[in-house]
């Protein structure tokens, strides 16, 4: 049992759809030959079948406390790396070369289905959802490794040691958010680490740090004077994914808010907010409905020309305010590479 | 069974599945079973393979000799698919391992303990020529101790894997490894894995409770 837990809140009203998080992971941790298929960090279009695809129907998690191992996602439906001729565009000397996938046409990626949404015009719907591995409290991916391969360190952040693992896969089946991949080169699972690397010397993570939306607020769940403390213990704005999963994950995500229906006379139906409340009940449980609610009646509060601290805590005016101390400037840490 | 001794054979040919040497060695048929669901080291596997079969090869042929020098074990099953990559990531790769006591008493089930200890060589389809060399004391606990030592050959042939597995019969390597004696009793047990049906790890074929014995003939 880890002593303290980090935590990261993303703000779901705020999130683009940029993928400078996605970016800011990859080009720190998943450079390598044969990590070229994995996206630690992913942001999928929601409503969507995500990465990997229908990842939400892999089964894993706890189901009455008790560890299930679920299905074992493939390369193909991660969505796979998909081979380009950057040799003959770049160098081949060849007029009118031009980028091509190589191989068999793929059928899947890692955001095919980005801002597809649902619903029907002009009630279509959808929003972002970006994900990292949630450092569970009760992570299925260590009750299910036979190898005691991974560990839930004192600061919360759950790793696999790679020296232990063996490339067995059983955390790939047991986590329920399909956030492990298999690196065949080396023969280990591997995934996100909440970039333990830096959050160590006070930065706090690359997809935090560099996200241009503000979404992503990090910090200790029991710094009091951390964001992340106010919004997920204190004002309970920001709530678990799936908490169903049983896997007690430590990113919570603020829901969206959504704009009102049009009814069939075309005018504002005030009742009914275009994203359906079973859907964020889907997603969220109940804790998601209720944190709607506090953030609708905060925003009408501002609306009317009072002062909300929740939405100013979201709206991050400062962004050293969102990281919970782990606000040290990367530039001035002498890094060195292994 | 039996370890006759071949005289004149060098490590290289003997590592050849096919050569002729291997036809005067006595072959034993051993049987295998599945490792059973409740005996797997977490309650995920445990749930997960309850109501799975385990244990898809189910005979393996044996065969073992020594040149008086190295000692080797000849395996031979029907494997129908070759695995012999992850491939998409769903499957695993073939693999059999071979296990000693290193102490008196140490079970032939459950990867030994911390007081009495296995050796296992082992190898993999997807590193077809590369045995490794484990130490364990329990399940979940094997560490390789030696990349180097184990030399191995392996041929996928009409439906059959066939995998010689060569060490010398003495190697230092302090309590952590086997040590043969010719003319002497040793024991060993088999593990076999069908990677195309997701074996790996605990869920494996082997050879059943008993250890199997195994007499090295003296030098001619």
């Amino acid at each position: 049992m880890s002593k303290r837990q980090l935590a990261m809140v993303m703000d779901l009203n705020k999130c683009l759809g940029c993928h400078t998080c996605t970016v800011a992971c990859k080009r720190l941790w998943t450079r390598d030959e044969a990590m070229e298929y994995m996206w630690w960090n992913t942001v999928n279009t929601m409503p969507g079948k995500g990465t990997p695809r229908d990842w939400e129907e892999m089964g894993g998690g706890f189901k009455d406390g008790k560890p299930q191992l679920g299905h074992l996602p493939s390369r193909e439906e991660f969505g796979d790396a998909w081979k380009y001729n950057h040799e003959e565009v770049f160098s081949g000397g060849k007029a009118g070369a031009h980028l091509e996938i190589q191989g068999k046409k793929p059928e899947w990626g890692p955001n095919w289905d980005e801002d597809q949404g649902a619903g029907e015009y002009p009630n279509s719907y959808f929003f972002y959802l970006p994900r990292i591995c949630n450092h569970c409290s009760s992570p299925a991916c260590v009750a299910a490794c036979p190898r005691k391969a991974i560990e839930k360190r004192e600061d919360g952040i759950v790793v696999i040691n790679e020296d232990r693992c063996r490339g067995y896969r059983f955390c790939m089946e047991a986590c329920p958010y399909k956030k492990i991949y298999f690196n065949p080169d080396k023969g280990v699972s591997q995934k996100c680490i909440f970039c333990f690397p830096r959050v160590e010397q006070g930065v706090s993570n690359a997809c935090a740090r560099q996200c241009p939306g503000r979404i992503r607020f990090v910090g200790y769940l029991d710094d009091e004077n951390s964001a992340v403390h106010k919004l997920v213990k204190k004002w309970k704005v920001a709530v678990r994914l799936h908490p169903e999963y049983g896997t007690k994950p430590n990113v919570y995500y603020v829901p969206p808010t959504s704009p009102m229906k049009f009814d069939a006379d075309g005018h504002l139906d005030e009742k009914n907010p275009r994203i359906p409340e079973d859907y964020l009940k889907f997603l969220f449980g109940e804790e998601g409905l209720e944190a709607k609610r506090i953030i609708d009646k905060e925003m009408a509060t501002v609306r009317n020309g009072g002062k909300s601290e929740i939405l100013s805590v979201l709206i991050a005016y400062k962004w050293s305010e969102m990281f919970g101390g782990f606000d040290t400037d990367p530039a001035t840490i002498e890094w060195t590479e292994v | 069974m039996r370890a006759n001794y071949v005289a004149n054979a060098d490590d290289k040919k003997i590592l050849d599945p096919y050569a002729a040497l291997w036809n005067s060695a006595q072959a034993e048929t051993i049987a295998m079973e599945g490792t059973p669901a409740a005996m797997q080291p977490t309650a995920a596997i445990r749930a997960s393979w309850s109501d799975k079969p385990i244990g898809a090869v189910n005979k393996v042929s044996v065969k073992a000799i020594h040149n008086g020098k190295s000692m080797a074990f000849r395996l031979e099953w029907d494997a129908p698919r070759q695995n012999d990559s992850h491939g998409d990531n769903t499957v695993f790769p073939d693999g059999a391992a071979i296990s000693f006591p290193l102490k008196p008493g140490a079970s032939a089930m459950g990867m030994g303990t911390p007081d009495l200890p296995i050796g296992v060589w082992k190898w993999q389809a997807d590193a077809a020529e590369e045995g490794k060399q484990i130490y364990a004391e329990g399940m979940g606990t094997s560490e390789v101790v030696d990349r180097g030592a184990l030399k191995v050959k392996s041929e996928w042939k009409d439906g059959r894997w066939t995998v010689v597995i060569l060490r010398d019969l003495q190697v230092i390597q302090d309590n952590a490894a086997v040590q043969f004696l010719t003319d002497q009793d040793a024991q060993f047990a088999l593990a076999v894995w069908d990677g195309g049906s997701n074996e790996r790890g605990g869920i494996k074929a082997f050879s059943g409770q008993q250890w199997l014995n195994l007499t090295l003939a003296a030098r001619a």
